[in-house]
């Protein structure tokens, strides 16, 4: 995944680029590179963080430019694999966000041709292609190229002929432009254009765009002509600045009680959620399908949902679903997807269309490409997330999954009235016991000078807190590079238990529900190999205390809820870890925030 | 023109409201007090903002984030340990530019104050006020409109004028500062002395308008009353039939007012509440986000904090409820005139009520005598009389 910016107007570009892309960091930070015209075609890029980028950037005039960070996919990070590319005649340079797949062909064709290549990677190919198809018209060489193309794209090119423009493509790769007063954006994510406009334009699969200083014009890659409606951005550019806070994630982390609160607003106690019904329908199961740490909250999702609604249900990650049997049967599918990007989850929506399917997509992003796809969305309202760990989106998926559940047991009559008054007191009072997590959060740093020294760790829990410690689990190994394994509590005797030494933490969550005797009795045998345990439970629980070694508590909650203050607890313990470690926190090695290649 | 704010203390008298988050943060009319001071700036037109924050600053940092929900420029610098006022100002330097403003984040300060204060050009100026209690602020002696002097809570009469801590400052006060830490000297007061004993001049801007500090809990329910009376009525959420509004009352986006409720305004009302049936809310009151009121409870004059729970039948009445309370069915609170102990210090309130801290939990049927004050994070049970003040937490059972 990379992130691609672009701008043409009035100011100089060089300086709206760079700020523009380190808004998008969180996509990808191998290398970095821009291209600005004035009178030449003038190019810079740097293997590194967009730091290294600016450090070489000389001061270069130009109105217009683009501008791309990358991550990875083909070729290894260097000067030389990051974008933006030329073509042999060094008239047009071109940036890109997805993968090409069929470009081995092409480039061998292209080089047969007298093409020459500087570079691994697949971006290439279609800088050279735009240059084969050039013949005065840059828009109609764009348009020619993307058809032969195949795969993922969303692309910005300028051509040093038509300094007056610059012609953008999507397909399956996200791009938004946005429209300032003579002056236009564009971007892979709003993040980058939130400092300069909030009017914007999403570009949408198989359409081409040329953006000019005082207009955009939209058409098909069949070349037909293509109305667009403008639409206003309700987020505003500080909600992506760090703040005060050391980092995004410690931020996000405390943005929690908010984020839980906006997601309730308006939609109890009557559990009006506006997903066109889609609550009151009859399904015979219902399946969950997402990846990452929204596959962890569809895991607690399972458990919720089977028992507020006794639906059976299933969890899938995106892709396996994907390439699984088509069974026949007709679940309610459940997409959950943050950036409403994810590539696997995008596809897993088609096809779970192509079979018939009703789907609901849970998403963070107003207006992104699964919202398209599916037949109604849930909105969770955490706003925008930085940091590449998934924290406060985690928890208000939760929310909008507790939503759903109480929505639809209270349709299929699986929950009381009174039952379900009692999930909507848990529901209000969540926000404080989050709030309650962070003003304690002493206890969390204490354990967390213990734990930095491990070099594994595992989670255990049962029932709703099996993939609470999945996901406790990813943040650890995600930010502080500790080999941490998430397992239900009851498999630790069926192998893992082999790894138990006085040198492996084990993190156990015990919450007071129908499991907490078993727990316990999983603890006794984690001490009894002479592991170290660290205990999660409810506010005084003494037992608990005496059975452990370390005990953090969060405040007395419904079990059913108790996923949101655990987690909380959890995210703060593996930041706190990363943090005496000296971990980058927000940019952890090898990975990307939203993961838009399959 | 640059502005800093102290936001760094504690607010210990404000105890049990501050166990969890700064006094800055106390919501006043739904607002943290610092948010009045930063529009205040704001309407000044001075959007540059360094926040020195300290104690619990996550709490700042959350809610302002950068400042530009507000039009502003938020920078925060971290005062670990709070030495004084002057050591959290030298946090500043080299970053203030030649002139700017300083301003304590626990007062609120009236928009025409600030402005007062900028139109002064002399080096340094300091905002005085009349004050009936001066011998709990800095008193300041003049001569004219010069400072001659800067009295930390005098024990004899040295005049009413005190300071509001708003300052207009030249950045040479930053080698004031140094000289004066070195003595070991981190107040305010030594630096004015420091600034005067220079021989450069200091100002007196005296200003007519409003300035409320939060001295004492207290204080926190008359102004909140005077805030309420500003600013218009705005109704939104969802008002049920049967619902009774009247005067100048603000219901936030998501609410519910159930039927039979009565709500006599002032009243302002956060988002995503739950009131009623049948409650009456009478002049004055407060009511926080996702705050959730049963039926035929009774409040007045009083501040309800954000995500509270009151049962049913309850009499609230000139009383603070900090965040994230619960309390029972038939929860009693009513004023009376009373004596509170603060400090060794005997004050006699007109009307108080309870002043209860935050995730404090209180089962049915209790009865809090006037003037009491239950900590933050206590446990107490059902059918309880509540005859005295109750620490933080501890559980009565």
């Amino acid at each position: 995944m990379c992130g691609i910016v672009g701008y043409i107007g009035n100011r100089q570009a060089l300086p709206i680029l760079v700020e523009s892309l380190k808004r998008l960091e969180y996509r990808g930070y191998d290398s970095a590179g821009v291209s600005v015209i004035d009178r030449e075609l003038f190019n810079s890029k740097a293997a590194g963080r967009i730091t290294e980028l600016e450090k070489r950037l000389p001061d270069a005039p130009g109105r217009m430019g683009i501008a791309h960070t990358r991550w990875a996919t083909h070729g290894r990070p260097s000067d030389r694999n990051a974008h933006p590319f030329t073509d042999c005649s060094g008239r047009i340079s071109l940036v890109h966000n997805g993968i090409i797949e069929n470009h081995r062909e092409l480039r061998a064709g292209l080089e047969s041709r007298g093409h020459r290549f500087t570079s691994e990677t697949d971006t290439e190919t279609v800088v050279h292609l735009v240059e084969e198809n050039y013949k005065g018209d840059l828009r109609a060489a764009v348009s020619e190229t993307v058809r032969h193309l195949r795969g993922s794209l969303a692309l910005a090119v300028v051509h040093l002929s038509e300094p007056d423009r610059i012609v953008v493509a999507r397909d399956e790769s996200p791009l938004v432009i946005g429209l300032g007063q003579d002056e236009n954006f564009v971007a892979s994510d709003l993040p980058a254009l939130l400092k300069y406009t909030r009017r914007v334009i999403y570009l949408q699969n198989r359409e081409v765009a040329v953006i000019r200083r005082d207009g955009v014009g939209l058409e098909s890659f069949e070349g037909e002509p293509v109305e667009r409606d403008i639409a206003t951005v309700d987020w505003s550019p500080e909600d992506t600045e760090k703040g005060g806070y050391q980092h995004f994630m410690l931020k996000e982390i405390y943005e929690q009680p908010r984020a839980i609160l906006e997601s309730l607003i308006g939609r109890i106690p009557g559990l009006e959620l506006d997903i066109g019904g889609i609550d009151k329908e009859d399904f015979d199961s219902v399946k969950i399908v997402a990846c990452g740490t929204s596959f962890h909250a569809g895991l607690v999702g399972k458990y919720v949902l089977e028992q507020l609604t006794g639906l059976p249900v299933i969890v899938e990650a995106a892709s396996e679903y994907r390439y699984s049997a088509n069974t026949r049967y007709s679940p309610l599918m459940v997409l959950v997807s943050q950036s409403g990007e994810s590539a696997d989850t995008l596809q897993a929506a088609r096809e779970a269309r192509r079979r018939g399917s009703r789907t609901l997509a849970i998403t963070n992003v107003v207006g992104s490409s699964i919202t398209r796809e599916v037949d109604s969305v849930l909105y969770t309202r955490a706003g925008p997330e930085i940091g590449v760990a998934a924290t406060k989106t985690f928890t208000s998926q939760l929310i909008a999954l507790y939503l759903l559940g109480m929505a639809m047991g209270k349709h299929r009559g699986t929950l009381l009235p009174s039952q379900l008054q009692e999930l909507i007191d848990g529901l209000r009072k969540l926000p404080r016991d989050v709030q309650s997590v962070l003003d304690n959060r002493g206890a969390i740093k204490l354990t967390a000078e213990w734990m930095a020294q491990a070099r594994d760790v595992f989670f255990i829990g049962r029932n709703v807190h099996y993939p609470t410690a999945l996901e406790g689990a990813l943040k650890l190994k995600e930010i502080s590079y500790i080999h941490a394994e998430g397992l239900p509590a009851g498999e630790l005797k069926h192998g893992p238990n082999a790894l138990l030494t006085a040198e492996t933490p084990v993190v156990a969550i015990a919450i007071r529900d129908h499991t907490y005797d078993k727990m316990l009795s999983n603890i006794g045998e984690v001490s009894a190999r002479s592991a170290p345990v660290i205990a999660i439970g409810l506010e005084n629980d003494r037992e608990l205390k005496k059975a452990s070694d370390l005990t953090l508590y969060v405040p007395e909650v419904r079990p059913v809820l108790s996923p949101v203050p655990v987690i909380t607890t959890l995210q703060l313990l593996a930041y706190h870890v990363a943090l005496i470690r000296g971990c980058e926190i927000d940019k952890p090695r090898n990975l990307a925030k939203s993961v838009t290649v399959e | 023109m640059k502005a800093v704010i102290l936001a760094a203390g504690e607010g210990i008298r404000l105890r049990p409201l501050t166990l969890y988050k700064p006094k800055v943060m106390i919501k006043v009319a739904n607002r943290p007090i610092l948010e009045y001071v930063v529009r205040a700036l704001a309407q000044n037109h001075v959007r540059d903002i360094i926040m020195i924050v300290g104690y619990r600053r996550e709490r700042i940092m959350t809610y302002f984030e950068d400042g530009q929900k507000l039009g502003v420029n938020i920078s925060y610098e971290v005062q670990d340990k709070q030495l004084g006022t002057a050591h959290a100002l030298s946090l500043a330097e080299g970053k203030t530019g030649e002139r700017f403003l300083v301003l304590p984040g626990d007062n609120i300060a009236d928009p025409s104050m600030v402005k007062d204060i900028l139109a002064s050009d002399e080096p340094y100026s300091i905002a005085v006020t009349e004050s009936q209690l001066p011998s709990k602020y800095g008193v300041v002696l003049l001569k004219g409109r010069q400072v001659t002097g800067v009295v930390e809570k005098p024990e004899s009469n040295l005049g009413n004028l005190i300071s509001t801590g708003l300052f207009h400052m030249s950045s040479r006060v930053f080698s004031h500062i140094r000289s004066c830490a070195s003595a070991g000297h981190h107040d305010i007061t030594a630096v004015f002395q420091s600034i005067l004993a220079s021989g450069e001049r200091i100002a007196a801007v005296k200003t007519a308008a409003r300035w409320s500090d939060v001295v004492y809990p207290w204080d926190l329910l008359d102004l909140n009353a005077r805030v309420l009376t500003e600013g218009a009525g705005a109704v939104a959420g969802t008002i049920e039939s049967g619902v009774h509004i009247r005067g100048n009352v603000q219901v936030g986006e998501g609410s519910v007012i159930r039927s039979g409720t009565y709500i006599e305004g002032p009243v302002r009302i956060g988002r995503g509440c739950d009131i009623g049936p049948n409650v009456c809310l009478l002049p004055s009151v407060s009511i926080g986000d996702n705050v959730n009121i049963q039926s035929s409870t009774e409040i007045r004059n009083s501040l309800v904090m954000n995500d509270v729970t009151i049962g049913p039948g309850a009499l609230v009445s000139h009383s603070v409820i900090g965040d994230g309370s619960r309390l029972g069915a038939h929860f009693v609170a009513g004023a009376e005139k009373a004596q509170v102990i603060l400090e060794r210090e005997i004050h006699v309130v007109p009307a108080l009520g309870v002043i209860l801290g935050e995730d404090t939990v209180v089962g049915n049927c209790v009865t809090v005598e006037p003037g009491v004050f239950i900590g933050s994070s206590c446990r107490i049970g059902s059918l309880r009389n509540i005859p005295k003040n109750v620490p933080d937490n501890s559980s009565v059972v």
